[in-house]
């Protein structure tokens, strides 16, 4: 079992002077400061000889007071051992740039062309640096550097050009100063997202193929993001993927919001998986606090979030059973019927059906009702029966297994190297659940199997997120029977400003790895909250196993990964 | 008496008036029965599907029942806004809802809706009693194609035309295998007539030839339309497939000549293998003489039943599948049973 310090060792006597500076918080983490020269040569070693095969994704950070920008890389394995690397460049804020590693990981794409939209670090080597998640118009003003002042300029207004279209809406625009295009800030010519009938131009070779919408407004997604399908006939040759419709900025407000605000936003990152979110944020803040959490509230803690979790693989399989068998198909009714019995579950604890704020720094708001223990013992009983007729059900449906096996397979391999997270990628046969590589709470006193399918088709995948449910349940009755009397909330008083630290806290979301990366200087703010969302990973995913499948096909893949586009957006 | 003495001896007088009095009175009752019949579908199925789906649907409009919500619904289809997209092919696309209204009336017209029991005899209720009824219902049937691909071709839009090519690859893989078993119940019946069809069923046709039936079944929900066969309007696909463009009145045209073609459909299942209108004749007075129709009639709920009953508990197939399942099965399949009808049917004769 490799630890941190070893790896960092590793690091170092393979790379000598490569680690500016390093800190192994735990076994589990470790923070290092990477030449930036060297940054790719690192990694390859990592991968290669480490077995960090896992790239989580990275975070821009913009430290205005030392002029300099980070770009934290944050590398794990996929079970061989359960360290995090966050492995740091630093860039000067003047012509930051940095070196792209989409060569090395295929994931990499998403999360640097966010980073550079938002900071406008550039990437060396990135192969399509093109708006993500913003407005073309957008891009030039580097939202989340902390000297963005508001687009249009909220201080004074000057910077931003009002336009009338010929439509006749006002569009802003953002003239650069020659200061600034002179100072690389601005990127001379912005590099824009292809219209759609540029991509046409582009991409259809003959008269028999078109590109279709599916999305942003369609029956198929389950929120908004832009899926074309370049088609021939019923086949689909190619997609295209645009994500950020519902783009909130949440990680920016954040920094503008008092520690404690910071737990509402997340509620909205994913409504259907609220608890999760909190947790994950609660729990990043907790370890810089240095926060014990008292038993009970652990324990009412992973209740919640497995009783969410079961609410939202209920609403994911309901919803892709709508996709691929039409609204009219009883049993997506009847799950959504049974979601409704957790979520009152829930809300007798919480008071909320799905915006929840309920975890706490240190604890939870407030302890479980007197009759929850009795409530759970006959409502999840029922769910267990429910879920297991459901299972039963798909397994013997032929038409469904016609439809949903080999469809949208993922090997193993593709899998892993790809980053796709959650059932989507244990459907696949890798076994990599947060709650076992990254045990928080009173995870790792509880008995519970990391559900496996074994070819990663869509039928696959749904059996994984049924079979979860039981797992859940499992879960709960334990925590029922072993849930200790005690304070909820920790006896010392929270203090309103966190003392300068940083952290990463991984929970396992009902779609996936979660983690956020939270950034404390001292202030009563937090200082940068970078979340890495499962679905914004796993909705990367979906362009190339879309090549050659039918329509009909599409529809299927898309709602077997069980979608949260507002999660993926932020 | 003497009103219908007098008929008798116009209809003799002048026979082609008679006839085209007789049709026009005809086509006056079928328009009516069959559309209030297919309103009374829309209302059944959305009720019976909420029951499978556990929910109550429409229960306000019109007492718990919602009996009133399709003259709610109807009411907000006429007076919405007429939309024609600008780059429509705009006569063919104000034409194709006026074709499928057509098309199920043509089939209705040569449909017997039932019989009278008068004095020990069925007289049928059929307003064209054509010899060859059984095929032109067929023919007529598969009008209704003609006008998905007119909608869904003149919309200029890719999910309608997608829709249009999807019904027209399905119509064409399942048309064939639905005649080829007409042809075997007629082998059997000796006559492509309804109404003699009925009335040679001493052993329903569902029986006699079950592979048959079960073909017809599959090849009836396909031509209707239904899941697990609606590539056509697969909504989580194409939006709304062919009818994607209309709105309005023009949309609920094409809506309900679906409802139409379910009605009309289980009403040619029901006569031609459930054995139509036989059955005991119910020894109470008035109410043998419409006992046929009262036969009839619940033969007819029970097949929609079972058509949303399908809908209710079945995915979608893929359209490759479905064009696959029909040529590389149905077909021979179709053909195979056509043979049992044919050495069976000439044993028996």
């Amino acid at each position: 079992m490799t630890n941190a310090s070893e790896v960092l060792s590793s690091i170092q006597s393979a790379f000598p002077g490569a680690v500016l500076d390093s800190r192994v918080e735990s076994d589990r983490r470790l923070w290092a400061t990477i030449d930036s020269k060297k940054i790719l040569d690192v990694c390859k070693h990592l991968t290669n000889k480490l077995n960090f095969d896992h790239y989580s994704g990275s975070a821009g950070v913009d430290w205005i007071a030392r002029n300099e920008m980070e770009v934290v890389e944050i590398m794990a394995s996929h079970g061989a051992h359960k360290v995090v690397a966050m492995l740091k460049v630093k860039t000067p804020r003047e012509n930051p740039s940095v070196k792209s590693l989409t060569g090395l990981y295929w994931n990499a794409n998403w999360y640097e062309r966010e980073i550079w939209e938002m900071f406008g670090i550039n990437f060396e080597g990135h192969p399509e640096l093109y708006p993500l998640l913003l407005s073309d118009q957008l891009i030039g003003s580097w939202p989340w550097r902390k000297d963005f002042k508001g687009y249009p300029d909220l201080t004074t207004g000057e910077r931003a050009v009002a336009i009338t279209t010929p439509e006749g809406y006002t569009e802003y625009r953002f003239p650069p100063t020659p200061a600034e295009v002179e100072a690389g800030t601005v990127v001379a010519e912005r590099p824009k997202y292809p219209t759609f009938r540029e991509r046409e131009e582009r991409e259809i070779k003959s008269d028999s193929e078109m590109i279709m919408h599916l999305g942003p407004q369609h029956a198929m997604v389950p929120g908004p993001f832009l899926l074309d399908v370049l088609v021939e006939g019923e086949r689909v040759k190619k997609g295209f993927l645009d994500v950020g419709y519902i783009h909130k900025g949440i990680e920016k407000i954040m920094e503008n919001r008092t520690w404690l605000q910071g737990i509402v936003y997340t509620d909205r990152m994913c409504y259907v998986a609220s608890l999760s979110n909190n947790e994950c944020y609660c729990g990043a803040v907790e370890k810089i606090l240095g926060l014990e959490v008292p038993e009970r509230a652990q324990y009412i803690r992973v209740i919640l979030e497995e009783l969410s979790r079961i609410q939202s693989h209920l609403i994911g399989t309901g919803e892709f059973l709508t996709l691929v068998a039409g609204v009219g198909y009883a049993p997506w009714q009847y799950m959504i019927i049974d979601r409704e019995r957790i979520i009152s579950l829930i809300e007798s604890v919480t008071g909320a059906r799905l915006t929840h704020t309920f975890v706490r720094f240190g604890g939870v708001r407030n302890d479980l009702p007197d009759d929850f223990a009795e409530k759970c013992k006959t409502t999840l009983p029922y769910i267990k029966s429910r879920v297991n007729e459901f299972i039963e059900l798909f397994a013997q449906d032929a038409i469904y297994q016609k439809r949903m096996e080999n469809v949208g397979v993922l090997s193993a391999e593709d899998a892993k190297r790809v980053g796709i997270a959650g059932p989507a990628l244990r459907a696949s046969g890798v076994a990599y659940d947060m709650r076992v590589e990254d045990p928080i709470l009173v995870y790792p006193d509880l008995d519970f199997k990391v559900i496996v399918g074994t070819k990663g088709d869509c039928a696959d995948r749904v059996d994984c997120r049924l079979r979860e449910i039981l797992e859940s349940i499992h879960i709960i009755e334990q925590c029922l029977d072993r849930i200790p009397a005690g304070p909820i909330k920790p006896e010392a008083k929270i203090p309103k400003k966190v003392p300068a630290g940083e952290a990463y806290y991984r929970v396992e979301d009902p779609r996936g790895e979660m983690g956020m990366y939270v950034i404390s200087d001292g202030g009563d703010k937090p200082y940068r909250v970078k979340v890495r969302g499962p679905f914004y990973a796993t909705l990367q995913t979906l362009p190339p196993l879309l090549e050659g499948v039918y329509i009909a096909d599409v529809v299927a893949i898309a709602g077997s990964m069980d979608g949260c586009p507002s999660e993926a957006d932020r | 008496m003497d009103i219908i003495d007098s008929i008798s001896q116009f209809a003799i007088q002048e026979p082609a008036l008679f006839a085209l009095i007789i049709g026009i009175i005809g086509a006056a009752v079928i328009s009516g029965v069959v559309n209030v019949g297919a309103m009374l579908v829309i209302w059944g199925e959305r009720k019976v599907l909420s029951d499978f789906c556990n929910r109550f649907g429409p229960n306000r409009v019109g007492g718990r029942w919602g009996i009133l919500q399709l003259g709610a619904d109807a009411i907000k289809l006429f007076t919405k806004e007429d939309i024609i997209p600008g780059d429509a092919d705009k006569g063919v696309y104000v034409w194709a809802p006026i074709v499928a209204s057509m098309a199920t009336m043509l089939v209705a017209a040569a449909i017997p809706f039932g019989a009278l029991h008068i004095g020990g005899k069925d007289y049928p209720l059929v307003v064209a009693n054509m010899d060859i009824s059984a095929f032109y219902v067929e023919a007529a049937l598969s009008l209704m194609a003609i006008a998905v691909f007119m909608a869904g071709y003149s919309s200029n839009n890719k999910y309608s035309i997608l829709g249009a090519f999807r019904g027209i690859a399905r119509m064409i893989a399942y048309e064939v295998p639905m005649g080829v078993c007409v042809i075997a119940v007629a082998v059997m019946a000796h006559s492509l007539n309804l109404v003699e069809i009925v009335q040679s069923q001493t052993l329903w046709y569902a029986f006699a030839q079950p592979l048959g039936f079960a073909i017809f079944v599959i090849a009836l929900i396909t031509d209707l339309g239904r899941i697990p066969f609606d590539q056509s309007e697969a909504e989580e696909e194409i939006i709304s497939g062919y009818n994607t463009e209309y709105s309005g009145i023009r949309w609920g045209l094409l809506y309900f000549q679906e409802y139409n073609n379910a009605l009309l459909g289980s009403i040619l299942l029901s006569l031609l293998f459930l054995g139509g209108w036989q059955g005991p004749i119910i020894p109470i007075p008035v109410l043998d003489i419409i006992s046929p129709l009262i036969w009839l009639f619940m033969k007819v709920v029970i097949v929609l039943w079972c058509l949303i009953w399908v809908r209710a508990s079945l995915f979608r197939l893929r359209i490759d599948q479905v064009t696959d399942l029909g040529w590389k099965w149905m077909l021979p399949l179709s053909l195979l049973n056509l043979g049992w009808a044919v050495v069976v049917g000439s044993y028996f004769a």
